[in-house]
């Protein structure tokens, strides 16, 4: 069991010996390194995408999107009775059928969906839903609404149930901090804010990278002979701290110089929106442009807490919504890459079905999701939940969110997904076969 | 009195096993951010037992008893209302618009205050003369978490960190019966929302769950019951306030008792458990000394706290002058955390504390923001400190500290602006002796413990190569804060 270190070690000191030479490595020396995977790994191994591995992009809509007022069921009585402000008229929005349609400002992603590339998945959500921001995103991130404190998430236990662990590139999160969703146990993936400011700022960089460079021997001598106290399990199997240190210091100096290569040189005509969820997609494509061997890239919108004046805010929201995603499309398009790129679009939940005094709405349950991509399997899946039969002013969800995860788990990155969620799930239509 | 754990009983130096500067260091590093080549040289002279002393030689006060004018500049809030009475007296005669704008003016005043206090508090932690009280301020702020997020009051904050500040040594029993009547906790966890008609568990589960017990020593019945005591305690928006018409006064099973318990009642029960003293010392154990102590010896540390009723100081005496914390497993083992490598590297470093929004920005990158945990478990430790992103951000305020590049940061508070354009300029080391003297002596002052031929040969080729100058020491030291030895303490 000794072969992961070693092997890691291998690949770092071979990745240093490369960088020491060149200050970019070839891609094809990259696939060689990859190629140093313990060889036992090999049977649950995924290959790194390289050209045509396929990829999944989740958009996570923080703060509690209004579902209700992104996929609209403008013909239904009710809604227009429960949201005397925030409803919209039914000649406003994008009609999908004779009972519901898409938000007035989403028309780029209702030319997607037109196209055959999108898929709307309705009333997604979970039994007992909570409605506490950190809960409900804790549950839709860890997929296990039964642990209280879960340390891992969904795509992380994908990387140590599917992926080698050489592979520092398979899962990348835009922005400041790692979301629980792509935390696992072997895999620590990358994070980080924009490719530029993702790198080493000393001035030194080679006399750095030999600092961080791990050792054979135990990197800490023994300091004092107090006491008996060595943990017996530590050594061969276990890796020390500097050990650790290491490792993540040439894992983010490996990174750091491709994301900054494949961000500048990536030019697209895309025409993404201004802003911070814009820019998260555009290097997203870019690093998809520059074959990263990434299969899952998390982005972020933040602000769908509309507790009070939601009209203009969100309105704003599924502006930026509809044009990141539909540029975002374009940008692949342009690449060749459409068919390759799945956008899963989630939020901790919905909101309330009745506005509040505030002309906002409150947290609420289940909520639309959003499918996007030249693999998708268009039109509506499920049913929209109804809007009188609730559960404490909230929807019903129709649909176990742990459903989509496990379609796309097995039928998109072909993986399976039993491991990964704890039980089987009963697979949606959303994939072409 | 049970007798004590092995590992638990003094270190004694010897010949062959001498009280070092590398195991004071350590003791400064861990009670405190780390100490300059005097304040190792006067640890030394102390010796072991005596050295703690004089770092637990601080009074049970927060700041402010202690120096009326030593707290935070909390002018930004004056003026403003700072108990809901008053909110409602402001907001009478006032126009929908005009509450709107004063509503903007107080977030905007609150975010100042809360900036203040922040960097405040990280001053003290520097240059404040406990640095072991401040220590145990910020640990005891990650085990009664509560966060500054959701526009929570900056005046609540502040009285809190005085609270933990007071108790951080104290009896802990006291402490418990403190916080659960803290408004900015009771806020925090929702137990103003706690009544009879509709009782909040929140507050009641957490007690149990990350303040006491640990999962497993309670059942939901108890979260249940537990929560219906806690009805009423709640607060004005300034004082702790007993609500009495919103209290539960039924009978109450809790914990295998019954009665018609109220919240303190609850405490007392808890602190009958078994489970109680463990858990709170062990988690002060792993904060001081390493992971993963073996049960005998945390046994034998809960029951220091039971035989002193519960006073803190013998377990935190116990711990610092203890085989264990002065054991391999302790030394140079643990993660820094981002606010102890940034507060440590200012005072090693000897230079000026960064602006607010380079400081908050960075910590914020790093993931650790003084008074805003990220959720009720309070802050991570070990290694989920450390990912690609954090790590090059720790590597990076430190190659700024020690005179190199502004790192790039987004503000860390809302309303906190850009990073300005301060320089590292500030660090000027002497360039005045031999390469070998100037390797050495860094070493030494950043990374107390011994380190591998190969790595020092490559800081002194360094300055072989350019030459000794303030440039050159400068690169060097920027390098030895980007190691990962540095990472560790």
């Amino acid at each position: 069991m000794n072969s992961p270190l070693s092997t890691r070690r291998l690949f770092l000191q071979k990745g240093l010996a490369l960088l020491a030479a060149a200050p970019t490595i070839p891609t094809f020396l990259d696939r060689t390194m990859m190629a140093l995977a313990d060889p036992l790994d090999a049977k649950r191994v995924q290959q790194p995408t390289g050209k045509d591995g396929r990829i999944l992009v989740i958009v996570q809509l923080s703060g509690g999107n209004d579902g209700l007022n992104m996929v609209i069921p403008y013909a239904d009585d009710a809604y227009h009775r429960v949201r005397p402000s925030l409803a919209h008229n039914a000649d406003t929005v994008l009609k999908i059928d004779n009972y519901m349609g898409l938000h007035p400002n989403l028309a780029p992603l209702k030319a997607l969906f037109d196209d055959g590339k999108m898929a709307v998945v309705q009333g997604v959500g979970y039994p007992n839903p909570n409605r506490s921001h950190f809960r409900s995103m804790d549950i839709w991130q860890s997929a296990a609404p039964e642990i209280e404190h879960p340390t891992n998430g969904w795509l992380g236990r994908y990387f140590d149930n599917s992926c080698n662990g050489i592979d520092p590139h398979v899962g990348i999160s835009i922005g400041e901090t790692m979301p629980l969703a792509m935390m696992g146990q072997r895999i620590t993936p990358l994070s980080f804010d924009r490719p530029e400011t993702y790198r080493y700022r000393g001035a030194d960089t080679k006399s750095y990278l030999e600092l961080n460079q791990p050792g054979e021997a135990p990197a800490t001598q023994p300091a004092t002979r107090v006491g008996n106290t060595r943990r017996p399990a530590e050594s061969a199997t276990e890796e020390s701290e500097m050990e650790f240190l290491c490792r993540t210091a040439m894992d983010a100096q490996l990174s750091s110089d491709q994301i900054l290569r494949a961000a500048g040189q990536h030019k697209t005509k895309a025409p993404y929106p201004g802003g911070e969820f814009g820019n998260s997609l555009r290097t997203v494509a870019a690093l998809i442009a520059g074959n990263l061997p990434t299969r899952v890239y998390y982005v972020s919108l933040g602000g769908f807490d509309t507790h009070a004046g939601e009209r203009g805010r969100h309105d704003q929201l599924m502006n930026q919504l509809g044009l990141g995603l539909s540029a975002f499309n374009a940008d692949l398009r342009e690449q060749g890459n459409e068919d390759r790129v799945l956008v899963m679009t989630f939020s901790e939940f919905g909101r309330r079905v009745e506005q509040n005094a505030s002309g906002g709405t409150d947290h609420g349950a289940a909520a639309p999701m959003f499918i996007v991509g030249g693999g998708v399997r268009p039109g509506v899946v499920g049913r929209h939940p109804s809007l009188t039969d609730l559960d404490r002013g909230d929807l019903k969800h129709n649909v176990d969110f742990r459903g989509v995860y496990a379609t796309l788990l097995q039928n998109w990155l072909q993986s399976p997904s039993k491991p990964i969620l704890g039980q089987q799930y009963k697979l949606l239509d959303l994939i072409k076969a | 009195m049970a007798r004590l754990h092995l590992q638990l009983r003094p270190y004694e130096p010897s010949s062959d096993d001498p009280f070092d500067s590398v195991k004071a260091a350590h003791l400064l590093n861990r009670a405190g951010i780390g100490g300059t080549k005097q304040e190792i040289d006067k640890v030394i002279e102390a010796g072991p037992l005596e050295a703690v002393e004089r770092l637990m030689d601080f009074p049970d006060e927060g700041i402010e008893e202690q120096d009326p004018d030593g707290g935070p500049d909390l002018s930004a809030i004056d003026g403003y209302p700072r108990n809901f009475r008053e909110v409602i007296r402001m907001f009478k005669d006032k126009s929908p618009l005009e509450r709107k704008e004063f509503r903007q003016q107080l977030f905007k005043a609150n975010i100042q205050a809360l900036q203040q206090t922040g960097m405040w508090w990280l001053d003290q932690m520097v240059n404040g003369p406990h640095p072991l009280q401040e220590k145990l301020t910020l640990f005891w702020h990650g085990h009664f978490t509560t966060s500054a997020r959701d526009e929570r009051s900056a005046w609540l904050m502040w009285r809190q960190n005085e609270l933990l500040r007071a108790n951080a040594a104290g009896n802990i029993y006291q402490f418990v019966r403190r916080i659960s009547r803290d408004p900015a906790m009771l806020d925090y966890l929702n137990n103003n929302q706690n009544r009879k008609k509709h009782p909040n568990e929140n507050y009641a589960r957490e007690l149990m769950e990350l303040f006491t017990l640990g999962i497993g020593n309670y059942t939901e019945r108890d979260v249940t019951e537990g929560a219906r005591a806690f009805t009423g305690w709640s607060h004005d928006g300034e004082d702790f306030v007993f609500r009495k018409k919103d209290h539960d006064t039924g009978q109450k099973t809790y914990l295998g008792k019954s009665g018609n318990f109220d919240g303190d009642d609850v405490i007392d029960i808890i602190f009958s458990q078994r489970a109680c003293a463990p858990y709170i010392v062990g988690k002060l154990f792993r904060f001081f000394a390493y992971d993963d102590p073996d049960q005998y010896l945390v046994e034998s540390l809960a029951d220091v706290l039971r035989d002193n009723k519960f006073e803190l100081r013998p377990v935190i005496k116990t711990i610092l002058t203890s085989k264990a914390f002065y054991s391999d497993r302790a030394i140079g083992a643990q993660i820094k955390s981002p606010v102890q490598l940034l507060t440590g590297t200012v005072r090693l470093l000897d230079v000026p504390m960064p602006n607010m929004p380079l400081v908050f920005g960075a910590l914020s990158e790093m993931g650790q923001i003084p008074l805003m945990p990220p959720n009720v478990k309070g802050w991570p430790s070990g290694r989920a400190w450390i990912n690609t992103s954090t790590l090059l951000m720790r590597y990076n305020a430190g190659v700024y500290l020690a005179g190199g590049a502004v790192p790039m940061v987004r503000s860390g508070l809302r309303g906190g602006g850009r990073a300005g354009p301060t320089r590292g300029g500030e660090f000027q080391p002497l360039a005045q002796s031999s390469p070998d003297e100037l390797v050495d002596h860094w070493l030494k002052r950043l990374i107390p413990r011994p380190v591998d031929d190969d790595k020092r040969d490559v800081l002194l080729k360094l300055l072989k190569t350019d030459g000794v100058n303030v440039s050159s020491v400068r690169r060097m030291v920027q390098l030895i804060v980007s190691m990962p030895q540095y990472q560790l303490c």
